[in-house]
């Protein structure tokens, strides 16, 4: 594939160059970066973290109507999304395009999902690579980096007066095209800039894990006391699945306005009490400490057993975010201490 | 500032006591600007609590967290007293506990700490950057000094303390068994400025505004449920039978939740700002909040979480309350 630059103060002509396709890209009200639909190139920064709310609402919305119907009558018009709509991602970060990735698994399971698989298929991922990864951030421990390539069709490296754009896939090379007369041809320099600065990201990340062993141990830790620590100051929030990018529990819903109906989807958090509740009055999830457990476990054991990958990319931000510090990487390094044997005698 | 020892000390007092169930407490957090919240039911635990401008987590709100599962046929419920440890502000919600009668006074023990103000995670993070170590902060006059990753950092309090620290009316609690601390001198004062500005705005620009935050909103419920007075069994927005409260999100639903909660508020919010702290979107909760704050405090000259004594607002008749809306 090739290798492209343009210049940083170039960015709008870029982002209006591409009028083809619909653009989606990081904008911030206030200090809050969130994904959305370009509008007004200026609203868009190259200049952020991690976004608050992770781009997997670009797939997966919050609330989607599935199809909607008249009450009383047998038609239905569904809604699903076009595969022929031309979209492209500008600026999404390696990890969140890592996840799409690993949730691809579960819509592509028992049932092609046209909803999240066309948006997929119609769907281009510039890349945007971590100059500087958070705090918190730990992608190189589940498989990604700061400059991860592999789940992109272009990446594009924020060299200060200028941006690097690579392409790597077809996908990534017909955003390229669009972009014809913006571009410019980039050269070694380019490349060399974005290497090392691609290497330094990579020393910048503090936190890590092994996950090593984690998979297979976490069942034997079931009934242990452990889960206590996080779950008895656990707040039965969505913060952390809300905003984790592999998180993808819906729940669904008729709603209807007069005689007009719809069947939605929206997101569900096993976080919340009414997720397990049953429609007899009994929840087998009872308390907070069996949610935290089923969090944690679906990610790092429950996840994996089935699709062959952990359901985490090291985004942080479940621990940037929860309001009491519970801390995924200190639960997962508790679990490794945790005697298993304990649990019998709990 | 408490000292650490003292403060260890009186909660492996009160865990060894057969009447103490449980103790809610802070401790170091992993990284970060921000104490995490503990609860420890062996006193061997203790050695882990802390207090500092970090601790700014309101822990009355994890007296009525608690899941407490059916008790089974035969066996007694456990209905020894739980420890917490609050702050000024804090102590303010377990006094309109109190007064609703969400438990009774035995129930608690209420360890008190006068404190000088807590700090703002996101002005200490534009200030500093975010960090992946716990930050330790100490107090120095009118200045903290934080160390942040090995380096030492001094700052201006009114720079990086919560905007309710800056307008802190009960720096000392106004409930507490024992106070770990002597008590500190009032630095600040209310005088809702920012409601006043906030009102200055037009109709419509406050509909905008609003109409932008309320967007933004999840609906991830942290600010429900981090509330120490949002304590219903069954919240009326998760209720499923009947649902009242769409699941979807938009503007109308998002909108019908914030003004729900708020006016549930009324007479009630005792001002912690827990629920705008946690706001993974920044939503500015509080605005709404302190309005209806000033609002029972003109008309009713009410404040909720000061009196014991007192009756909940809404609770409470006044042959002379005011009453221009009734035609």
């Amino acid at each position: 594939m090739a290798n492209y630059k343009f210049a940083k103060e170039k960015l709008a002509k870029v982002l209006s160059g591409l009028s083809d396709f619909k653009v989606l890209a990081p904008a911030l009200t206030g200090d809050v970066a969130r994904f959305q639909e370009v509008t007004d190139p200026a609203q868009v920064t190259l200049d952020y973290g991690n976004s608050n709310v992770p781009p997997k609402e670009l797939m997966f919305p919050e609330t989607e109507t599935l199809f909607k119907y008249r009450l009383g009558q047998d038609e239905v018009e569904a809604s699903v999304p076009s595969p022929e709509e031309k979209r492209v991602i500008f600026g999404i970060r390696p990890c969140d395009a890592q996840a799409y990735s690993i949730v691809d698994n579960l819509f592509r399971w028992d049932f092609n999902d046209p909803y999240f698989l066309n948006r997929r298929e119609s769907t281009a991922l510039v890349g945007l690579a971590c100059a500087d990864p958070c705090a918190n951030c730990f992608c190189p421990s589940v498989g990604g980096g700061p400059a991860s390539e592999e789940y992109l069709d272009a990446v594009m490296f924020d060299l200060g007066d200028a941006v690097y754009l690579k392409t790597l896939t077809d996908k990534g090379e017909g955003v390229a095209e669009a972009l014809s007369g913006v571009l410019e041809a980039a050269g070694g320099d380019e490349k060399k800039a974005a290497d090392k600065q691609a290497k330094d990201a990579l020393g910048k990340i503090q936190r890590s894990i092994d996950t090593a062993g984690i998979p297979e141990k976490l069942p034997s830790l079931y009934d242990h006391p452990f889960w206590e620590q996080f779950s008895d100051r656990c707040l039965g929030c969505g913060i952390c699945t809300y905003l984790c990018p592999t998180c993808h529990c819906f729940d669904i819903q008729d709603e209807s306005e007069a005689f007009d109906a719809r069947r939605a989807r929206m997101w569900d958090t096993c976080m919340f009490a009414e997720y397990s509740l049953h429609t007899s009055g009994h929840n087998p999830r009872p308390t907070r400490k069996e949610r935290t457990r089923n969090r944690i476990s679906h990610k790092y054991s429950y996840f994996p057993e089935k699709f062959d990958v952990i359901a985490c990319v090291g985004c942080g931000r479940c621990i940037n975010y929860c309001p009491v510090n519970i801390d995924i990487l200190d639960i997962l390094e508790k679990s490794k201490e945790a005697e298993a044997k304990e649990a019998k005698t709990a | 500032m408490v000292d650490s020892k003292k403060l260890q000390d009186k909660a492996r007092e009160t865990l060894v006591r057969d009447d103490v169930r449980r103790l809610i407490g802070w401790k170091r957090g992993t990284y970060g600007y921000e104490a995490a919240p503990t609860v420890i039911k062996d006193a061997s635990d203790a050695e882990a609590l802390i207090f500092d401008p970090t601790c700014v987590q309101n822990l009355a709100s994890f007296l009525t967290l608690e899941e407490k599962l059916p008790v089974p046929r035969g066996a007694e419920p456990d209905t020894r007293k739980v420890a917490v440890m609050v702050k000024g502000c804090d102590s303010r919600a377990i006094v309109q506990h109190l007064l609703e009668k969400a438990y009774g006074r035995d129930d608690v023990i209420v360890l008190g700490i006068p404190c000088r103000g807590v700090i703002d995670r996101r002005k200490a993070e534009k200030l500093f950057g975010d960090v992946a170590t716990p930050v330790e902060v100490k107090e120095e006059g009118d200045k903290l000094v934080l160390e942040i990753g090995g380096e030492v950092k001094t700052v201006d309090r009114k720079d990086i303390l919560m905007d309710k620290c800056l307008r802190c009316r009960y720096p000392n609690p106004l409930v507490s068994d024992f106070l770990l601390d002597e008590e500190v001198e009032k630095f600040a004062d209310d005088d809702f400025a920012d409601v006043d500005e906030f009102e200055k705005q037009s109709p419509a620009d406050k509909w905008a505004h609003w109409e932008e935050q309320f967007g933004k909103c999840i609906r991830c419920y942290s600010c429900r449920n981090v509330c120490p007075m949002c304590y219903c069994v069954e919240c009326i927005v998760t209720k499923l039978r009947p649902q009242w409260t769409r699941r979807s999100t938009d503007i109308s639903e998002n909108t019908a939740y914030h003004i729900q909660r708020a006016w549930h508020l009324a007479g009630r919010c005792i001002e912690c700002m827990e629920c705008q702290r946690v706001c993974p979107v920044d939503i500015p909760i509080m605005t709404l909040n302190r309005k209806l704050t000033r609002d029972v405090k003109e008309l009713f000259d009410y404040e909720p979480g000061v009196d014991t004594e007192a009756q909940p607002l809404l609770a409470s008749y006044n042959p002379q309350d005011p009453e221009e809306y009734i035609m």
